[in-house]
């Protein structure tokens, strides 16, 4: 047990973008409620500099939250050769929507790839599963 | 010689496809992407006929979905992306005999575009069309590797056309305007992609516009302005140019002008298309469908007794469920649980729901009448309207005890 699990974790801001991945759709034609659509959707896709910032490592599971939600994801390094410090992507899932705001200006089209979060560590807590998101 | 089927993966219908079947399953699918293999294999949670979460006959089940709907005063009827036209078209009739909300998922996503390409205000090509003839093609918010994977080997970048035989090596230029470097950003090469910031497609748009018009192209983003003036040069030289437009670019748009000026103009200088990136595999077919029928692509509410329709953003499924419009909701071939914010899906576990889908779902989880269909191009046959507007016949390859869409909304229908 080390020092560093009584001290709060860094908590950031993040604008999120949503995106569409052909494994995770493939998953999802398989099964809404299968293993591998939770392990290719609860995920959040962050910069190198932004994961140093929460002083967590690739693969670490992070809380994201808002005033719409709050998730329990897992963060990985993106591959990205530019830098997006401050930006995160998500792939379009019940994760990432339960956390899209129902504001919508009066148009019926809610910002679905265009939403802030605050993302903290969450000290080895589980990915929220799919039945717990509602 | 091999029969062909559709898949009914996305709104690419690719009619190519080959099946082997065992012991009336589907065993293999040939020539389908990695997703329409999943889909026409069918999924591990087939949705159960059920009432109240108990096990139930149809008979009872349809019987009970007229009664929720009856009993509404305000029922929304939505999903419909992935169902036959037939089906579509009894949905807009039942949404008329019960004066009902009625929408679809392309008001959230591809509606406006789809909207203006049918009142002829943005000019439009075929899937084949671009496969025989398209020399510069922009993918702009779209990344068709991950959401229409065979749009790009089959007919918009590799194939070998009639008109561009030598392909996508010499024949075909590529270019991806996207707010991150996706896979098809990566296939369009460094040089052909345009990285641009979050929300700056208008802006991006009209520096092309004065690129376009000799002008020097300037943004608030500082995006370097020979860039644009080499990409404005490339498409001056287009042959045929399509914009397959995805929903990183609607999202953008606070509305369609400055895409409206930016075709305006490349037709000016040039020949150029657009292509709206359509997901669900019957979307465009409930557009036309209810157009043809009342005048509007989404988004009205029918009025019982006079049956004409209202329309409007209040009409659609996210302000109705928002402002807590409705009192009772059918979902056909959707998942809105899963694709709407929670914030604004949420509401339907609070209200009587039924759902018609082949598989179990996160809204179907919630429903307290579930009705199984037939898996569209697999279990039942039907027709459905591609991306770019051409209808295509779905055939049926296996048996199945579940009706097909259609058939339960007319039993549903006559049960009211």
């Amino acid at each position: 047990m080390g020092f560093g699990q009584f001290l709060a974790s860094p908590e950031i801001k993040l604008k999120v973008v949503t995106y569409r991945d052909v494994f995770q759709n493939t998953a999802q034609e398989t099964s809404r409620f299968g293993e591998e659509y939770e392990k290719s959707s609860a995920v959040i896709k962050l910069d190198p500099k932004d994961i140093a910032k929460l002083a967590i490592k690739d693969g670490d599971t992070v809380i994201v939250k808002n005033s719409s939600g709050r998730v329990v994801v897992k963060a990985m390094k993106s591959d990205y050769e530019d830098s997006h410090a401050g930006i995160a992507y998500m792939v379009n899932s019940p994760w990432s929507n339960s956390l899209v705001p129902d504001e919508t200006g009066g148009t019926g089209v809610p910002k679905f790839k265009n939403f802030e979060v605050t993302v903290q560590g969450a000290k080895g807590g589980k990915v929220t599963g799919i039945s717990e998101i509602f | 010689m091999s029969e062909y089927y559709v898949c009914t993966g996305c709104a690419l219908l690719c009619d190519d496809i080959e099946v082997e079947t065992e012991n009336s399953k589907i065993k293999t699918v040939h020539a389908a992407c990695r997703k329409g293999v999943a889909r026409m294999k069918g999924c591990s949670d087939p949705l159960e006929c059920t009432v109240d979460s108990e096990n139930a006959d149809i008979d009872f089940a349809i019987a009970k979905a007229a009664e929720i709907l009856r009993e509404a005063e305000n029922p929304l009827i939505f999903g419909h992306g992935n169902s036959s036209s037939e089906a579509q078209k009894l949905s807009i009739g039942l949404a008329k005999k019960v004066g009902a909300y009625l929408d679809d998922t392309s008001s959230f996503c591809q509606g406006p575009v789809i909207e203006a390409i049918l009142q002829d205000k943005l000019k439009t090509c075929t899937l084949d069309d671009i496969r025989h003839k398209a020399d510069v093609i922009i993918f702009w918010g779209a990344d068709p590797s991950n959401s229409h994977p065979r749009h790009l080997s089959r007919y918009s970048y590799f194939p070998r056309g009639k008109e561009r035989q030598r392909g996508w090596e010499e024949d075909r230029t590529a270019i991806c305007v996207d707010v991150r470097k996706s896979e098809t950003a990566v296939i369009c090469g460094d040089n052909r992609f345009y990285q641009i910031p979050m929300g700056g497609d208008a802006e991006f748009m009209d520096a092309l516009l004065s690129a376009l018009s000799s002008k020097v192209p300037k943004t608030s983003f500082g995006f370097d302005a020979k860039r644009i003036l080499e990409l404005a040069n490339v498409l001056k030289k287009a042959k045929f140019g399509v914009i397959c437009v995805g929903l990183g670019l609607i999202y953008s748009l606070e509305d369609l002008e400055p895409l409206f000026r930016l075709m305006d103009k490349l037709n000016e200088v040039s020949d150029f298309n657009l292509m709206p990136m359509v997901g669900q595999y019957n979307m465009r077919g409930f557009n036309h469908n209810l157009y043809e029928e009342a005048g509007y692509i989404n988004r009205v509410k029918f009025n019982s007794e006079t049956a004409d329709a209202e329309h409007g953003p209040d009409f659609s499924v996210v302000e109705a469920l928002r402002n807590k419009t409705v009192d009772a909701a059918l979902v056909i071939g959707s998942d809105p649980l899963s694709s709407l914010p929670l914030s604004v899906s949420r509401y339907l576990a609070e209200i009587p729901l039924i759902t018609i889908d082949p598989c179990r779902n996160l809204t179907s989880s919630k429903a307290k009448v579930t009705i199984p269909c037939a898996l569209g191009g697999v279990e039942s046959g039907g027709t459905a309207v591609r991306m770019d507007g051409v209808e295509v016949e779905l055939k049926k390859i296996l048996d199945t005890e579940n009706l097909p869409d259609a058939e339960i909304l007319r039993k549903i229908t006559e049960a009211i």
